[in-house]
């Protein structure tokens, strides 16, 4: 059943059922990705997806339900479910549905050809990044796998009080991940690009040159002496630590006392050179987008300026409870999540050197270039981190030597307090992203 | 779900290009999501997961297709374009289903349904006074109750049409204790393949007390030491270690495109004598049991490593092409929308003879490890690390003072040869584990263990 006309009959009976008010979240997604290894075709995947999130009023309440069959019966399920959760609930702080903002902003997120890149194109776009990068050095080994995907994707709000909202956007990207090494030793790395227009417009050359370094410059690596010491995190590490904590940020995280930022708007939380911005409307960026996900038009947040917290990221709920407006920040994990609160685009503004500039500067110290396992080494509720992690020596402002078996431990509050410098190089691949960082001190420890 | 003569057609458009082995796996899932937090339940979701995954082998090549609208159009066309990544002729193949004849392991007395609400929410009302009143330092709380369940259908070109219900619960129970401007917090998530029998069995008191005298325990905790020290961890989730260090190494994932330091060692002594480890995927009502795996296979149990020789690996059915050795009921997938690969069950390390006080007074300066947290490894490494919740400095022998921060990392083919006690009180916790084929329940379990020297990642200079 097409959308619109699932929509309709779903509110129709909604209303007989006794719900007043209605809304529907519906998201679709779309993609095809081929991965090569050894000159062939590995593997070949087609998805096509939808999902619907209802949410509705009944008896003052508001109930949540979701499905993925978009067919008659989903209704009856759709509509029992949200009730009988509704009728449990003890709250009843989300009861009014959003009509819609006055205005939304303008921009180009989708290009309708991207998704219709013939596969061949991917399968040898896929089997001449293999080739470059195996090429690129003697020392690679294998070439785990090779890959190409195209993925588009649209959202669409609906509800009773007019709200209509619907956007869609498109991406095309690239990656090989790859080992390399001799007998006695094996390391991995790999690299990726994206573009979000033109699938040609990537790169593989590109790619395969900077997928070989990571993997080869990794070759020889072992532990060295714990002991606090300057770091610089490279800006990928950065992004993946800012966004293992970037939950602080969110008014629902800070109301029910999971942020370590509780009481701390206005205050000064950071160095003068933080300055950390939420920017949905930044063109040409894989979080763009122009509405959240209540379907108000989003806008752009400064959250900390110059190392004072200006504000906390907000839906309409936690707005009202915190008696201030909606910064356009609801979120859904997909169609099935509850609506929470989440950043779009959320980046810290960058430095004036490059990366190599830094280094130069540093007497002793490490390069970090991967953090691991951020689910489970980093506490958002305190601040700390304890992170297993690779990178590099730094010794007399050049890069000596790589270091593996190594961990790095500090606190994330303290850490933006603490940071010497910011990097010229953010890139932003994601929806959470930093340029590199020196932080005076942090902890390793090895042997 | 699809009668048979859909699947057939289905199946028969999937071959139509040369294709050697052609599947398809239904699957309706249905999840029910409360939580509360501070006592007020602001969290009620259900939602249903509906849809197929179609799958073609040519060798060890391989076609996925999903999809969420299960109209025969649409699917014969989905087929019809997996197929389109082939370019052979079709070979004939008549198909003759034979349902697949499945014991039911793991019985559910309660099934799920929107009706159980009522009864969770005195259930989660009573954990939140539990763990409010656990300590006087708890300020927040949170619980959970989620269930789901799984009914799928897997049938295949070779004839196979296997359907399993798969009835998964469990409770998340969290406090939050604060001390001056320390902010810790303690968890407790036990779960089964069960119904809501399982949570009516579980002491709702004595977990909350346990959630909440982590948090108060370590909120007060310093920070843990760096350096290389002797690591003894408990029982239960602690298995967690072995998960990482050498579980996710035995994959065929990794295994069979040689890119696990595991790869091509069967028969070699890969971990100290003290270390039989195995995979089961048969145990009632476990968390990671399944009658049958995702590729319809009977799960088994499957003999990893024995007094630290290597016997096998977790081996799925492109796997077993690749590695050419059978198949192990190991093919997991999150959903409809991964194709399936080799994946853990309920994964432990078996008992040995020593106990937690010959393991902790043979340890003049090292950590006890009471609850891990989680952690990952790259396979083709062996690099781990894992997080530690709640741990305690071992001095002259004697459990000492509290530690936090502290992750613990190493070698998985090093790790293996340094764990040189085993206890006999073996346990299992349970977790969730992300790889390729998405987020799957599985236990992680082992007895009380020592290992002589590991990587702890602390922030105090000792």
């Amino acid at each position: 059943m097409k959308i619109t006309q699932f929509q309709e009959r779903l509110f129709e009976q909604g209303r007989e059922y006794g719900y007043t008010d209605m809304e529907i979240y519906y998201s679709a997604s779309r993609s095809v990705a081929v991965t090569v290894r050894g000159g062939e075709v590995d593997s070949y995947r087609v998805a096509e997806t939808h999902g619907i999130s209802f949410r509705g009023l009944i008896r003052g309440q508001m109930g949540y339900a979701s499905t993925e069959q978009l067919e008659t019966d989903s209704i009856a399920f759709l509509l029992e479910e949200a009730a009988g959760n509704a009728a449990v609930l003890d709250t009843n702080d989300d009861s009014d549905l959003f009509g819609g903002s006055d205005q939304y902003p303008q921009l180009q997120t989708y290009t309708a050809g991207l998704l219709d890149t013939p596969p061949d194109k991917l399968i040898d776009a896929a089997k001449k990044l293999e080739q470059l990068v195996l090429h690129a050095d003697k020392r690679i080994t294998m070439v785990r796998q090779s890959s190409a995907s195209v993925r588009e994707h649209e959202v669409l709000i609906a509800n009773t009080r007019g709200l209509h909202c619907h956007q869609q956007d498109s991406i095309g990207s690239m990656s090989v991940y790859v080992l390399a090494g001799t007998e006695s030793e094996t390391v991995s790395g790999g690299w990726f690009d994206y573009d979000l227009s033109n699938f040609e417009a990537i790169d593989p050359q590109r790619i395969a040159e900077r997928a070989a370094y990571e993997v080869v410059s990794k070759l020889g690596a072992s532990s060295m002496p714990s002991g606090m010491m300057p770091v610089i995190l490279r800006e990928d590490a950065a992004s993946s630590l800012l966004a293992a904590h970037a939950s602080i940020f969110s008014a629902e995280q800070v109301e029910k006392g999971f942020s370590s930022l509780v009481g701390k708007l206005g205050q000064t939380i950071a160095g003068s050179n933080i300055t950390l911005v939420d920017d949905p409307l930044m063109e040409r960026v894989p979080g763009t987008t122009i509405f959240d996900a209540e379907g108000v038009a989003t806008s752009r947040h400064v959250l900390i300026e110059q190392g004072k917290l200006n504000t906390f990221l907000h839906n309409r709920k936690t707005a009202t409870k915190a008696s201030t407006t909606t910064t356009g920040n609801a979120a859904r994990g997909g169609y099935k999540g509850k609506l929470g609160v989440s950043y779009h685009n959320l980046h810290l503004e960058p430095g004036t050197r490059s990366l190599e500039q830094m280094i130069a500067g540093i007497e002793h110290g490490v390069l970090i270039t991967e953090l691991h396992g951020l689910h489970a080494g980093t506490n958002p509720t305190s601040g700390n981190f304890s992170l297993s992690c690779i990178g590099y020596l730094i010794e007399q402002g050049a890069i000596a030597r790589p270091v593996n078996q190594i961990t790095v431990s500090g606190n994330f509050n303290e850490l933006l307090s603490d940071v010497v410098e910011l990097g010229n190089d953010a890139r932003f691949t994601g929806s959470c992203t930093s340029p590199s960082l020196h932080v005076r001190e942090l902890s390793i420890s090895g042997s | 779900m699809l009668q048979p003569i859909v699947v057939e057609r289905i199946l028969q458009a999937a071959l139509e290009t040369g294709g050697d082995f052609a599947e398809v796996f239904v699957e309706d899932r249905t999840d029910r999501d409360l939580g509360m937090i501070g006592g007020v339940l602001e969290r009620a979701l259900s939602g249903r997961d509906y849809g197929i995954g179609i799958r073609i082998l040519k060798g060890v090549f391989s076609v996925y297709a999903y999809t969420s609208d299960l109209s025969e159009d649409n699917l014969l066309r989905t087929a019809r374009k997996a197929a389109g990544a082939l370019d052979g002729s079709k070979l004939d193949t008549v198909l003759n289903f034979e349902p697949l004849q499945v014991d039911n392991r793991h019985p559910v007395l309660q099934q799920p349904s929107a009706a159980q609400n009522a009864r969770k929410l005195d259930i989660m009302r009573m954990a939140h006074e539990a763990l409010k009143q656990g300590d006087p330092l708890i300020e927040q709380t949170s619980v959970g109750i989620l269930s789901w369940q799984q009914k799928v259908l897997i049938a295949n070109s070779e004839g196979l049409w296997a359907e399993d219900t798969r009835t998964y619960t469990r409770l998340r129970l969290s406090a939050v204790a604060v001390d001056g401007n320390q902010r810790q917090s303690g968890m407790r998530a036990p779960g089964a393949l069960a119904g809501m029998e399982f949570i009516e069995g579980l002491d709702i008191g004595a977990e909350a007390a346990e959630a909440a005298r982590i948090a108060a325990t370590m909120v007060k905790a310093g920070y843990a030491p760096s350096g290389k020290l002797p690591v003894v961890i408990e029982n239960g989730f602690g298995g967690v270690l072995f998960h990482e260090a050498c579980g996710h190494g035995l994959e065929a994932t990794a295994v069979g495109v040689n890119a696990s330091v595991f790869a091509g060692k069967l028969g070699q002594q890969i971990a100290s004598p003290v270390v039989t480890a195995i995979d089961d995927g048969t145990i009632p009502n476990a968390w990671g049991s399944l009658n049958i795996d995702d590729e319809g296979m009977k799960t088994q149990r499957n003999v990893l490593i024995e007094n630290g020789i290597l016997k096998g690996y977790l081996i799925d059915r492109v796997g077993s092409r690749r590695m050419n050795m059978a198949p192990t009921g190991s093919g997991r997938r999150q959903s409809y929308r991964f194709a399936p690969t080799s994946r853990m069950n309920n994964t432990f390390i078996s008992e040995g003879d020593s106990t937690r006080e010959q393991m902790i007074a043979a340890t003049e300066y090292g950590i006890y490890a009471r609850s891990l947290g989680g952690g990952s490894v790259n396979t083709a490494t062996s690099d781990f690390n894992f997080a530690i919740n709640e741990a305690y400095m071992i001095r002259n022998g004697k459990i000492a003072e509290p530690i936090k921060g502290a992750t613990l990392i190493g070698k998985g083919i090093d790790t293996l040869q340094k764990i040189d006690m085993v206890g006999g009180n073996l346990d299992h916790g349970q977790g969730m584990c992300g790889s390729v084929s998405g987020s799957l329940p599985v236990n992680c379990g082992q007895p009380t263990l020592r290992v002589s020297e590991m990587t702890v990642g602390g922030r105090k200079g000792e």
